[in-house]
């Protein structure tokens, strides 16, 4: 039971090592220092505007927030999609099935990192919001909010785990990728005060993460305490489980057909 | 005139290994070679993957830049004049790329006769010849993705003639068909050269340069190591037998000790299914049979016979070794 | 056949074989319908509460974002997707300068990318039921005309230049939303620091932006359409000059590199 115990952790550990490599090896620092820090504070940039421009008003909080959260959908939902039906795991994946390795383990360990870099990423998103945006975050509580950007992360990489598996059994990844993370900034709030969208809209705003992830950040920082936002992080906490379960269901049900027609090769 | 003159021809690769201490290592492809196609000429270049056939066609049809040394078509040099030359060549390197595969065959034609300014209506005309010339009228309006490694080679021929070109380069042409595709392009090259077009073909394939060609060209490692019509070539080895054994699972220490013997000029070993080919080239004759037998000690032989050489056998004689 | 109209000839099939060939890809049809159309249904909702004739603002300027994507991700792979098809070769081979073949790539698909403003205006008026008209019709036609050119033109330019460091593909997505803010598609550059407007000067579609709402809203006075009008034909100019260095050098150097073959 400890030895299985342990080689669970090393799996773990080993899958998460792998995806940092993977991640580190095909960016260059340029490629890095695009898409990880000009991309995300352009799209900031560019909704923040719009926002102050349509609300009139130089107090762009609301907005900083809501982008500065939606960040982790960034890595959560490409970076993590990318390290489940990228090249790397498709050579291995056939090899990975036949062993006895545990598949929970195998499959979570792979978004690990993209937590982490998304956490990074929102982070870095707040930071631009105080230094360029003029945001105030002199009544947040620290570890509220630290907690808010880990749950969301969290729960954004579930649902990119989710993604990726689908992504195994379909050859259009960028595009479903690129759909769900352009809905999210629509549905997740981070734009838009969601008590005045139609009912159907905040049906699915409430389906999907972020949405409370943001709400969450947006009271903490206008001075709310953890337990004001505990139920929130509650149920982003386990949208995220379930996405994670949904997504595992997929990955298990797609190794059956693979050896059941025996197709080893995604598509 | 020549229709193609080459002297000194040179180029050097550099490549990088390593991300974070980046070496650079030169690879020399073409090393200093010369030789001219006569007007009308059906000139081979035969030689191993790697010798540097492909780079010596790509820097003459202007697709690469030699880093020594002169080269000529039609009179003009591949560098300075450029432009003059790419309107009065066709070049093929077949392979599944280089052909839009979203677009049907009829359509990629059309386009590539476009790009080389051929009037419309003669367009036309030429892509209905040329699609029952390479045998793919009935399959003009499907999509490249459709179409078959041999298909897509003869629809690179097609596309390499639309403009009436003067010369012809065709890089491994017949590679990947099956024998009787190969032999029926053999026979449109054949009669391409019957109506006066100068071509330059290249080909790891030594019967069919014999077949084909009026000289070759035997390049290895970025050199010319023969040049000659095939008769001449085959002179090369005509002193010589060949004994061939038919071996299974040869140890390559008794193959390199075979190649060491005073009474062997040459040894090579060719694979075919479950058996290899063991080729002894000697002086000798026939004579020489029962000192190898003696060599074998517990490995299976087949077969053996003995026979005349051939122009593959001068191939080996003059690339040295593995066939 | 003269020069001119061979030329003419070959923008003309390879726009034709570039936009038969765009008909099944998923990745175009993300960059010009779904993107755009989110951008404009943001917009539209946040847009909201200024009144006002914001609903052809948001066609417009949603239209914009997708014509700029589509310039970057795919006008700009122009050279480089040749070279992944194998075909770049082939193409260099030939006596037709490569600037033509991109050229006429660059202008199938930035018409192709007019659709999203058409999506978006068929968003407008159907999904959310406002009233769209253009206020001058004629200028507004003149200045997509214009904006056409430009892009074209200025796609020349990314074209070869994504070719000489495969890392600058990179950056496409770097360079995306920059030239949303900067151009004013969705705001006003007067909300941004005052160092940035020179840049958004030197940008042409910040010209076509210009002419495209005041043409289409009706604000301003036509002096600054003509303006506008001026700057996009200047650009051009100075793109298709530049252009023809670049590819020289471009082409040069990959044919000393041997990169023109498959990576």
């Amino acid at each position: 039971m400890m030895k299985r115990l342990v080689s669970n952790v090393r799996l773990f550990l080993e899958g998460a090592l792998l995806s940092y490599i993977a991640l580190f090896r095909w960016l260059s620092p340029m490629t890095y220092l695009a898409s990880k820090v000009v991309m995300p504070l352009s799209s900031m940039l560019f909704f923040v505007f719009l926002g102050m421009y349509a609300t009139g008003s130089s107090d762009a909080s609301f907005y900083v927030i809501g982008n500065a959260v939606q960040m982790a959908a960034v890595s959560g939902i490409f970076g993590v999609t990318m390290s489940i039906s990228g090249d790397r795991w498709d050579g291995t994946l056939a090899y990975l099935f036949g062993t006895p390795a545990n598949r929970l383990v195998i499959f979570v360990g792979r978004a690990v990192i993209h937590v982490v870099d998304g956490m990074l990423g929102v982070l870095l998103g707040f930071f631009w919001g105080v230094v360029l945006l003029g945001l105030d975050l002199s009544q947040t509580n620290p570890g509220a909010l630290a907690l808010t950007i880990l749950v969301t992360t969290f729960s954004t990489s579930g649902l990119g785990l989710m993604l990726g598996s689908l992504s195994l059994i379909t050859r259009n990844v960028m595009f479903v990728n690129n759909t769900v993370f352009f809905s999210l900034l629509v549905f997740s709030g981070a734009n838009l005060d969601l008590t005045k969208m139609p009912a159907w809209m905040q049906a699915i705003s409430q389906a999907l993460p972020l949405t409370r992830g943001i709400a969450s950040a947006r009271q903490i920082i206008a001075g709310g305490d953890l337990a004001q936002v505990a139920p929130l992080l509650n149920v982003e906490f386990l949208l995220g489980m379930l996405y994670i379960l949904i997504g595992f269901s997929m990955f298990r049900w797609f190794e059956y057909q693979a050896k059941v027609r025996g197709t080893l090769e995604a598509i | 005139m020549n229709a193609i003159e080459v002297r000194n021809l040179r180029r050097v690769y550099k490549t990088t290994t390593g991300v974070f201490r980046r070496q650079t290592k030169e690879v020399v492809a073409v090393d200093d070679i010369s030789f001219e196609v006569a007007e009308g000429e059906l000139f081979g270049m035969l030689g191993p993957n790697g010798a540097g056939k492909t780079t010596t066609v790509k820097m003459l049809t202007t697709l690469l830049i030699p880093t020594g040394g002169i080269a000529k078509v039609m009179g003009h040099d591949v560098v300075k004049e450029a432009q003059e030359i790419r309107g009065r060549i066709g070049f093929i390197f077949g392979g599944e790329r280089g052909l839009y595969w979203r677009l049907s065959g009829v359509d990629n034609l059309r386009y590539f006769a476009s790009l080389y300014h051929v009037d419309p209506a003669v367009a036309r005309k030429r892509i209905d010849y040329l699609l029952e010339l390479v045998g793919l009228s009935d399959r003009r309006d499907e999509k490249i993705e459709g179409y078959s490694r041999g298909m897509k080679q003869r629809l690179h021929i097609a596309r390499a003639l639309l403009h009436d070109p003067e010369v012809l380069f065709l890089d491994e042409p017949t590679i990947g068909l099956d024998p009787v595709g190969a032999r029926e392009l053999r026979q449109v090259i054949r009669n391409l050269q019957s109506e006066k077009k100068n071509i330059l073909l290249t080909t790891h394939y030594m019967f069919e340069a014999d077949a084909l060609c009026q000289r070759i060209a035997v390049i290895d490692k970025g050199n010319i190591v023969a040049l000659d019509t095939p008769e001449a070539l085959k002179k090369i080895v005509q002193d010589l037998t060949v004994i061939e054994l038919e071996v299974f699972g040869i140890p390559q220490e008794l193959v390199d000790l075979i190649g060491t013997q005073s009474f062997v000029d040459n040894v090579s070993v060719e694979d075919r299914e479950q058996k290899q080919v063991l080729m002894v080239q000697t002086p000798r004759g026939a004579e020489a049979v029962p000192d190898l037998l003696a060599m074998f000690n517990g490995v299976r032989i087949g077969r053996v016979t003995t026979r005349e050489p051939t122009l593959e056998d001068a191939y080996v004689r003059l690339v040295g070794g593995e066939a | 056949m003269s020069k001119y109209r061979a030329y003419l000839r070959a923008v003309l099939i390879t726009a034709e074989m570039t936009l038969r060939q765009n008909v099944a890809d998923m990745f175009i049809l993300f960059a010009i319908l779904f993107q755009p159309l989110i951008i404009a249904i943001l917009a539209l909702w946040m847009l909201q509460e200024r009144g006002g004739d914001y609903a052809i603002f948001v066609v417009v300027g949603s239209g914009m974002s997708g014509l700029w994507s589509s310039l970057l991700f795919i006008g700009g792979n122009s050279i480089t997707s040749e070279r992944w098809t194998g075909t770049l070769e082939a193409l260099v081979g030939s006596p037709l300068p490569l600037q033509i073949v991109v050229f006429g790539k660059n202008l199938a698909q930035v018409l192709q990318s007019l659709g999203s403003m058409v999506v978006s205006y068929l968003l407008v008026v159907v999904l959310f039921g406002l009233d769209v008209s253009v206020a001058q019709p004629g200028a507004f036609i003149v200045s997509l005309l214009l904006t056409v050119i430009t892009f074209v033109c200025f796609g020349l330019i990314i074209a070869s230049v994504f070719v000489l460091n495969p890392d600058v593909q990179r950056w496409q997505n770097g360079l995306e939303f920059p030239v949303y803010i900067l151009a004013g598609f969705l705001f006003p550059i007067a909300l941004l620091p005052g160092w940035t407007t020179p840049i958004s000067y030197l940008l042409s579609p910040y010209w076509a932006a210009q002419a495209l709402h005041s043409t289409s809203s009706g604000s301003g006075d036509f002096s600054q359409t003509l303006l506008a009008w001026g700057m996009m034909v200047l650009s051009s100019v100075i793109y298709l000059a530049l252009s023809k260095k670049l590819f020289d050098y471009v082409l040069k150097k990959a044919r000393v590199d041997a990169t023109l073959g498959m990576q």
